[in-house]
């Protein structure tokens, strides 16, 4: 009697070690295993890549502004959430609802943080007319293309952050403090990635 | 039939992005017009009066989530305290020996000065009420340092009131709503607290760039005045703030430029307390106050040193000779100095409260020679 012939093993998992494999289990899980969310219809609603998005980005900066003692003297990030919204809603698909609802959100920043009116609507705004500009250059090109074109736009919305409190105030603001900001809304790169890939190619209409 | 075929539009395509571009650019010039009648750097209490609503409930949502984590904190913070009791009851033991010899010292201290008080006559600030309060929501941008704390209007806070740590001076209220306030800090950017250098008693203002370290500006005296460690106080000019909160210590930055070492970054700013300090107008009996003689009024002359007295004699001569004949020679020819300073209120008691000050009455003949002295000094 023959014994049961194995399957050849491919290549690339014969290769791999216990955690490349993992971590290659995981990306499947997150960004191919996973089908968009579909609205009724099967249609990707604003909803899903616009409403949910913001009340997320809303809700995780109440949480972060909690006044929550760390030890060693450190305290909460407060990164910038709806910079990675007005980055990444244009490169999704240009929409009239995302400038009112990046709106929205900058007026809520204004008077939660309590900036002057209208000061992180401009910055917000800056971020996304500048995205929609150069909208057919990242779509589709390679991720560090997308994650340097977030960083340009991070640096561009800190540069008009910096330039309207000058003005607003006649201090130029410390820049050590700009930089830490700076580079807690920058993480939110990961998210701006997620959100691209969950929803730049789920509505075939669009493209 | 195919789908779209009966769509008569259906190669005109709406240009989207032009759309979106055009809604962008209302947008942005609604914002900036917000932006240009905003009045927040102005600091006044109208600047803030349309925030309040949002205030109160964002606070309400805020407590919601800080509750817990307070919660647990403080249960932490109870194991804690019940593993190490015994070594820090040892060193309690410790410091209140060392600090009951502090204790008498300051109570001779308080003591003396209150006799030297009464004595001068000098014009104390009264007692400041305050109210406790936490902070439940922080803002801790460089663009804009806020907190909101759980007590408002309702338990008497209004707007400009300072606010204080254990450690020192948080900032002031620039918002109050019934149950909330909001509480500029020291280091936003719109920031300014007039302060002064306890060593030197040097006065300067205290600038908020967003960062922890507020920068110092407008520094007067020369330049020793400013060394690094000296400790920072309000200075209460304006009436902004009392006289002697504990603000910090100065360092100079990187930069080259004198910063503060703030005391409310030795911990976190979590329990603060509101004083109820609003201006100068708190003091009693203004009137009474102003009439109060100034210190260097009421402490005796340094003796006149003959150069001086010939250079007095001749100005007030000279001013005699100007104002015509209406002055008596006598007038000129005296030492009008100590005649003209009014006389400190004799105090029978130390136990006696401030004495108000009478108005003195105008002597007689030196009348003259008051306004000879005024224009010969």
């Amino acid at each position: 009697m023959l014994a049961p012939q194995r399957r050849p093993r491919s290549s690339s998992t014969r290769s791999m070690t216990p955690s490349a494999s993992r971590r290659a289990r995981l990306y499947k899980a997150l960004f191919e295993n996973r089908t968009p969310r579909r609205g009724s219809g099967g249609i990707v609603g604003p909803q899903d890549w616009l409403l949910y998005p913001a009340l997320l980005a809303v809700l995780a900066t109440l949480v972060l502004a909690t006044d929550l003692p760390l030890p060693f003297g450190l305290d909460l990030p407060e990164p910038v959430w709806p910079v990675a919204l007005a980055f990444a809603w244009p490169l999704i698909r240009p929409s009239f609802i995302a400038p009112v609802l990046l709106g929205l959100m900058g007026l809520f920043l204004d008077y939660f943080w309590g900036a002057p009116l209208g000061f992180y609507v401009i910055g917000l705004m800056a971020v996304h007319a500048a995205t929609l500009i150069i909208r057919s250059y990242i779509v589709g090109q390679d991720t560090w293309v997308v994650i340097g074109a977030y960083t340009l736009a991070v640096l561009l919305f800190f540069t008009l952050g910096v330039i309207m409190t000058t003005l607003d105030s006649g201090v130029v603001p410390r820049l050590i403090s700009v930089f830490e900001q700076m580079l807690a809304t920058w993480c939110l790169v990961v998210v701006v990635l997620i959100l691209l890939e969950r929803f730049l190619n789920s509505d075939v209409r669009f493209n | 039939m195919r789908y779209g075929d009966n769509q008569p539009f259906e190669h005109l395509k709406l240009p989207i992005t032009w759309g979106v571009m055009i809604l962008v650019a209302a947008i942005c010039v609604v914002a900036a017009l917000l932006f240009l009648g905003d009045r927040r750097g102005g600091l006044d209490a109208a600047a803030y009066g349309n925030r309040a609503g949002f205030d109160r409930a964002a606070a309400k949502s805020n407590n919601l989530l800080s509750t817990p984590a307070h919660f647990v904190s403080d249960r932490t913070n109870g194991i804690e305290d019940y593993f190490f009791a015994v070594s820090e009851n040892r060193v309690l033991k410790q410091k209140i020996v060392e600090l009951e010899r502090y204790r008498d010292e300051y109570r001779k201290a308080r003591e003396l000065n209150r006799r030297y008080e009464v004595l001068l006559n000098l014009r104390t600030e009264p007692e400041v009420e305050s109210v406790s309060a936490r902070s439940v929501s922080v803002s801790r941008g460089p663009f804009n340092n806020n907190r909101l704390i759980d007590a408002g209007s309702s338990r008497g806070l209004a707007f400009g009131n300072p606010v204080i740590n254990e450690h020192g001076l948080v900032g002031r209220v620039v918002g109050v709503s019934p149950d909330v306030s909001r509480v500029l800090m020291v280091t936003d950017v719109v920031s300014r607290v007039p302060v002064m250098v306890a060593r030197t008693d040097a006065r300067a203002m205290m600038v908020g760039d967003g960062g922890g370290f507020p920068r110092l500006e407008f520094v007067r005296g020369g330049p020793d005045v400013l060394k690094k460690g000296d400790q920072i106080l309000t200075s209460g000019d304006g009436g902004i703030f009392p006289r002697g909160l504990p603000v910090g210590e100065a360092r100079r930055g990187v930069d080259g430029v004198w910063r503060v070492d703030l005391y409310t970054n030795r911990g976190p700013v979590d329990l603060v307390k509101v004083m109820k300090f609003k201006d100068f107008s708190q003091l009693p009996r203004a009137e009474e106050v102003l009439r109060t003689p100034l210190v260097t009024d009421v402490l005796p002359p340094p003796p006149p040193t003959a150069a001086a007295t010939t250079h007095s004699a001749s100005v007030s001569s000279a001013t005699v000779s100007a104002s015509g004949a209406a002055v008596s020679s006598a007038a000129s020819s005296a030492s009008p100095v100590t005649v003209a300073r009014p006389r400190p209120t004799p105090v029978s008691s130390p136990a006696v409260q401030t004495p108000r000050p009478q108005p003195v009455p105008a002597p007689e003949a030196p009348a003259s020679a008051s306004s000879a002295s005024v224009s010969g000094g």
